[in-house]
């Protein structure tokens, strides 16, 4: 079983609500490290401008990079559900190794501000799955814009649309994620 | 003793309109972690504000103890008290002032910083009352201009409910930004559904908001200030079109016949046409004029223009001006229509709005004469009285006294939960009178700017501290538990004030517990008292409400509270003023400091202050997780940017007569050219020499207040220069 997330960009409107109510939840502290992200999307020239935002935390790759890259095996695969989880316990620390955060292409591994920061991560909340809650970033989203669950589910309800503004989907990698993406339009020009 | 995690469900206190539901993981007295309503939909889910209130409660800066000014006003420098000698204190300086300058001398000042029912920062104001009075303020920040058109046009106040979105076929969303300033919990969430359900959105606005980007098919930009021109022009095209509703005018109106002889230039000879308005807003008059015939011909469609445009020299006019079209498409009190207010269910909720306590009536406002430009409002005469100061000009008054022809002298303020130094214009000017004044104590949470200018601070707790209620601008009501006590000494402000009652020598100030005031609010709109406190939220009505649907259905039998009964275009107590800057129809006059202004010479950017994402106002300026996700910084158009040097990024000189705030620009093509945009509500932190390094938009903006009394923070001329390195 394969467990995903699913993000709606035509209602995101990039509020953040998902990142403060992350970093509360995982008690992460203001500064680099940031499980749950929100890339901003500014194109055009005034007045026909495209503004959109990605929500992007960890897609538990099918085949996870990071996995393969980690020389202390601090990164692993759980194979019930598919979440890829970092042990910190084992992780080298970012003044000897990012070799995780190299080999992602979505720029996932998350370091704090202290010395020798141990590599931390969106575990999907698996401490909210195991009693059947939805991770807090989708329970949170005050636009019901992110879902999260059996990827297979989520094709069902939402198809399998892998493309957004500012994703690229990796064929190797295969990152567990489906959109639907926002899509440009003219903002000027008369009625027809 | 060690005790499980518990979970609470309980409504959050910000002035956002939201009144959201947390539900807060309490274990062994302090809070663990936050979620939101999990209930059923629609969840009245948090933003991100409140999902960082655990780092607010526990923020290093809350402050603990009573504390006395030892360094220099505004310097910050104080010492721990006790609570005995900050209450004395506060108490025997009132008497002395009172004794030697009278009650007037000692201004309250307070805002909704806290909006619980029992707990709100008017709590104090029966102290004071019962004291001998003080003098109060009118003049609301926010929306004084829009009630005073309601007030006008329709007898009182009202707005859409956001459920009733989605049976709109056209939206026009006039300076309206619910994404990021939320009014009403989840107004945003019911956008995107009203988009998705089919609805066209048009966004009229200075800048592509968050909210613009989230639903609009048409941006049409405007110059701040201007958007009353827009609006009559068209008028003008509905008039020369033949487009409006006359029937709906006939039945339900007064006073069209002399609008649209302004309209069309018959009073002044100058014909309010596109083309007109094209020249003072920068839309093109083609824009225009579509956006007026579909308007006029989507059925049916909802204005809803926003307070912000109405925060601007004559934005009273820009208000009445949208009742106008409104009425003119005959889209008041039906589904899917508006009233051409904005989103908001005041006084169409069983709830008593504001606070549980009465003041007991303040003998200051008790000799006091009328305003000449003030209308009767049905809740209180307060607001309309020669003795309150109007909030902007708070400032003006401290200086001059009566010999600036204000009513008073003024000696003293108190200030609760409100950080008045920031949040009102001209705050160099602010900080002269704050230095000037014999005493000042500040009830609060935080060392805000304005408490470094406290001699005493008394701190207060925060909802999570205390037993309340809260009602936002939504059809809901919810349950404040108290989950933890009160941090160090912090109190609630009941608690406060009854402190400062019994010092004053007042008995009978309160006689109920926060439970028993509580029963007594709760009571005419919850059955179950119990439940309600179980379920952490009351939810009223089944259907979406629609303002003035009374009104329209039967107007027989229920006329609209004005003079005439009807919706007044033309309003008699207007032209009774007999001041030409209140016209008795909605007319466009030009603002001060439009880029017309002589002074756009020196200071050619307007400048406009909008609601910030990670703040309530000056609210959560301090709290980490938020201020890393939404620096403060200034928007600049490219074209506005490259001439002067200025780079995305760069630290920026923003300045005209009244200050100078330096602060990094965001260089955009999300707004239009000749603007920029400081987000309202970062603390001023000033340096030496009196520049503000916080991005504090007040430093910059005028201490000058409409003729209706709306707030003119968004008619404001400045300069932007790269700052040297």
């Amino acid at each position: 079983m394969q467990t995903g997330f699913y993000f709606d960009q035509t209602r995101c409107t990039g509020c953040y609500t998902c990142v403060v109510a992350c970093k509360d939840w995982h008690d992460v502290p203001a500064g680099p490290a940031s499980w749950m992200r929100v890339i901003t999307i500014e194109e055009g020239k005034f007045p026909d401008v495209f503004v959109a935002w990605l929500a992007t935390s960890c897609y538990h790759c099918a085949n996870p990079a990071c996995v393969a890259a980690c020389p202390a095996e601090a990164i692993t695969k759980r194979k019930e559900d598919g979440i890829v989880i970092v042990d910190r316990e084992k992780c080298l620390g970012n003044d000897q190794c990012d070799l995780c955060l190299q080999s992602c292409s979505y720029g996932v591994p998350q370091f704090g501000a202290e010395k020798n920061a141990k590599m931390q991560m969106c575990n999907l909340c698996l401490d909210r799955l195991k009693e059947g809650k939805k991770p807090i970033c989708v329970a949170g989203c005050p636009m019901r814009a992110l879902d999260a669950g059996p990827i297979d589910e989520l094709r069902a309800q939402y198809g399998d649309k892998t493309e957004a503004v500012a994703f690229a989907y990796s064929a190797d990698l295969k990152p567990s994620v489906i959109f639907k993406p926002k899509r440009k339009k003219s903002l000027v020009g008369g009625r027809k | 003793m060690k005790t499980a995690e518990k979970a609470y469900y309980i409504g959050t206190d910000m002035n956002c309109g939201g009144a959201c539901l947390l539900k807060v993981h309490v274990k062994d007295g302090v809070i663990t972690r936050l979620e939101t309503d999990d209930g059923d939909e629609p969840q009245l889910r948090n933003c991100l504000r409140c999902r960082a209130y655990r780092q607010r409660v526990y923020a290093p800066d809350r402050l603990l103890y009573p504390l006395k000014r030892v360094g220099e006003r505004g310097e910050g420098k104080f010492k721990r008290i006790s609570w005995d000698e900050a209450l004395e204190t506060v108490a025997s300086q009132y008497k002395r002032v009172k004794e030697t300058y009278g009650p007037a001398a000692t201004i309250y000042l307070t805002t909704g910083g806290d909006i619980g029912q029992v707990h709100n920062t008017r709590t104090a104001v029966r102290v004071f009352c019962l004291a001998g009075g003080c003098t109060l303020m009118w003049g609301v920040a926010s929306n004084e201009g829009w009630m005073f058109a309601c007030q006008a046009t329709y007898g009182y106040p009202t707005g859409n409910d956001h459920r009733d979105l989605p049976n709109s076929k056209l939206v026009i969303l006039w300076g309206m930004n619910p994404a990021v300033i939320i009014d009403g919990c989840g107004t945003a969430y019911h956008l995107a559904l009203a988009r998705e359900k089919g609805t066209k959105f048009i966004v009229v606005d200075p800048r592509y908001t968050d909210t613009a980007a989230l639903v609009a098919d048409r941006w049409i930009s405007i110059r701040p200030g201007t958007d009353a021109a827009a609006m009559i022009a068209m008028a003008y095209v509905m008039i020369k079109e033949d487009l409006y509703d006359k029937e709906f005018i006939n039945k339900y109106t007064v006073g069209f016949d002399k609008f649209k002889e302004y309209v069309l230039g018959k009073e002044d000879g100058v014909p309010k046409t596109p083309e007109w308005a094209e020249a003072i807003t920068g839309v093109p008059a083609r824009t225009i004029a579509e956006l007026a015939s579909e308007y006029a011909t989507t059925k049916p469609a909802a204005l809803l223009p926003s307070k912000a445009p109405g925060r601007t020299a004559f934005g009273e006019q820009y208000h009445r001006a949208a009742f106008t079209l409104a009425a003119m498409t005959g889209n008041i009190g039906k589904p899917g229509g508006s009233a051409g207010s904005e989103i908001t269910q005041r006084g169409e909720i069983p709830f008593p709005m504001g606070p549980a306590m009465k003041t007991g009536g303040n003998p200051v406002d008790a000799g006091s004469p009328m305003r000449k430009d003030a209308l009767p409002t049905p809740i209180s005469k307060g607001p309309g009285l020669v003795a309150r100061l109007h909030n902007s000009e708070i400032w003006d008054a401290i200086l001059k006294g009566k010999a600036g022809g204000y009513y008073s002298d003024y000696k003293m303020v108190y200030v609760a939960n409100a950080n008045y130094l920031n949040q009102y214009p001209n705050v160099n000017k602010a900080v002269k009178a704050l230095k000037s004044l014999e005493f000042i104590a500040v009830q609060e949470q935080f060392m805000t700017p304005t408490a470094k200018f406290a001699d005493i601070i008394l701190p207060t707790c925060t909802f999570l501290e205390r037993n309340d209620a809260v009602w936002g601008a939504g059809p809901h009501v919810a349950y404040q538990p108290k989950v933890i006590e009160p941090l160090g000494e912090s109190r609630s402000h009941l608690a406060i004030c009854e402190g400062l009652a019994a010092k004053l020598g007042i008995t009978g100030y309160n006689d109920k517990t926060d439970e028993e005031w509580l029963e007594q609010i709760m009571k005419p709109c919850v059955s179950d008292f119990e439940l309600f406190k179980k379920k952490g939220v009351k939810k009223f009505y089944q259907s979406p409400t629609i303002p003035f649907k009374r009104e329209i259905e039967d107007i027989e039998n229920n006329p609209f509270p004005t003079p005439s009964g009807k919706i007044e275009i033309f309003s008699q107590q207007m032209a009774d003023m007999n001041n030409p800057l209140l016209p008795p129809i909605p007319k466009y006059m030009e603002p001060w400091e439009s880029r017309n202004d002589p002074l756009a010479r020196k200071y050619p950017i307007q400048l406009i202050s909008t609601h910030p994402k990670r703040r309530s106002h000056s609210q959560f300026d301090n709290i980490p997780w938020l201020r890393e996700v939404d620096p403060q910084v200034i928007w600049l158009n490219t074209k506005d940017a490259k001439p002067r040097g200025i780079k995305d990024g760069d630290l920026v000189r923003v300045f005209n007569n009244r200050g100078e705030v330096t602060i990094q620009a965001k260089v955009t093509e999300r707004i239009m050219p000749g603007i920029a945009d400081l987000p309202e509500g970062a603390w001023y932190n000033p340096d030496k020499a009196g520049v503000d390094h916080g991005g504090c938009a007040n430093v910059l903006t005028i201490d000058k207040r409409s003729p209706g009394g709306a707030f003119t923070s968004n008619s404001c001329l400045v300069q932007v220069e790269k700052a040297k390195a």
